[in-house]
């Protein structure tokens, strides 16, 4: 008589929730590198954890996406198209906020695992941003607030200026270590800080 | 060659991938009388000195499908608008 399949008893899953770990913990090592005279040129710091969304809107809804995002202070990522960045969120939260607001006009995305920001700040910052887009970063055209998309060392970077002298590059998790190794290899000449 | 990506600016033509022929014209019917006009879309281009629309995509960029119209010749730049648009105007016109 064959033997009766053997059932195990129904195991109570316990809710397992993983740390975020930021994909630069073990690279973006704090100190100051390159050049040592004087001040340093930049100052680089790693924005972890955050939570990142994107928003596109759906056909003839780009109206009224970018009011819904209004008081977001979204980040222009295309046409039509928006990142939505913010801090100290729970896990999800933004995303499930944005997409019932969003509900019917735009479609909502969590990227807050899938990109890291980079921050740069300091006098020498569009110098180093220079050697890698040809985006005119001169505040009359690129005042702080814009964004911009553009490719440094052939890595896709979403870039936006959040102050006179500071920008914050927005790259995707997988390319972040070699985005990192090039962009403050960029800085060397000025002398860099890593916060 | 700079192209004026009617979405970012101004950009160098290494944030652009280019596909070809935005002229190009897909047969209205699949019937196998009109397969001369098919293997024509599919296979044919020509290769004119002057003017010229092309599709390409910012891939560096926006990521938006656009049309720019440039002088094969020269590299000059007449202008660049979304597909969208191109569409839009009879005919096409970058």
């Amino acid at each position: 008589m064959p033997k009766a399949p053997v059932r195990s008893k129904p195991v109570a899953v316990a809710e397992v929730i993983l740390p975020r770990v930021s994909p630069l913990a073990d690279v973006a090592v704090q100190g100051r590198f390159g050049a040592d005279r004087g001040a340093p040129g930049v100052t680089f710091s790693v924005r972890h954890p955050l939570s990142i969304a994107t928003v596109i809107a759906r056909a003839g809804k780009g109206k009224a996406t970018a009011q819904a995002l209004a008081e977001y202070e979204p980040r222009w990522a295309g046409p039509d198209q928006y990142f939505v960045v913010a801090q100290g969120r729970g896990e999800g939260a933004l995303y499930r906020e944005l997409k019932s607001a969003l509900d019917g006009i735009a479609s909502v995305s969590d990227q807050s695992h899938g990109r890291v920001i980079i921050r740069i700040e300091g006098p020498k910052v569009r110098n180093v941003l220079a050697k890698g887009t040809p985006v005119d970063l001169h505040a009359d055209e690129f005042p702080a607030g814009k964004s911009a998309l553009t490719q440094m060392a052939h890595v896709g970077v979403h870039m936006t200026r959040v102050g006179e002298d500071a920008f914050e590059l927005s790259v995707f998790r997988g390319f972040s270590e070699s985005f990192w190794e090039w962009i403050t290899e960029q800085a060397e000449e000025f002398g860099y800080q890593v916060r | 060659m700079l192209i004026p990506c009617p979405h970012c600016g101004t950009r160098p033509v290494e944030e652009f991938t280019f596909l070809g022929d935005a002229s190009v014209k897909r047969p209205a019917s699949n019937d196998p009388s009109s397969m001369e006009q098919w293997y024509d879309y599919v296979y044919l281009r020509n290769n004119p000195k002057g003017r010229f629309d092309e599709f390409v995509h910012h891939s560096g960029g926006c990521r938006a499908w656009l049309v720019i119209s440039r002088d094969t010749e020269t590299h000059e730049v007449f202008g660049c608008v979304t597909v969208r648009d191109y569409g839009k105007t009879k005919g096409g016109k970058a």
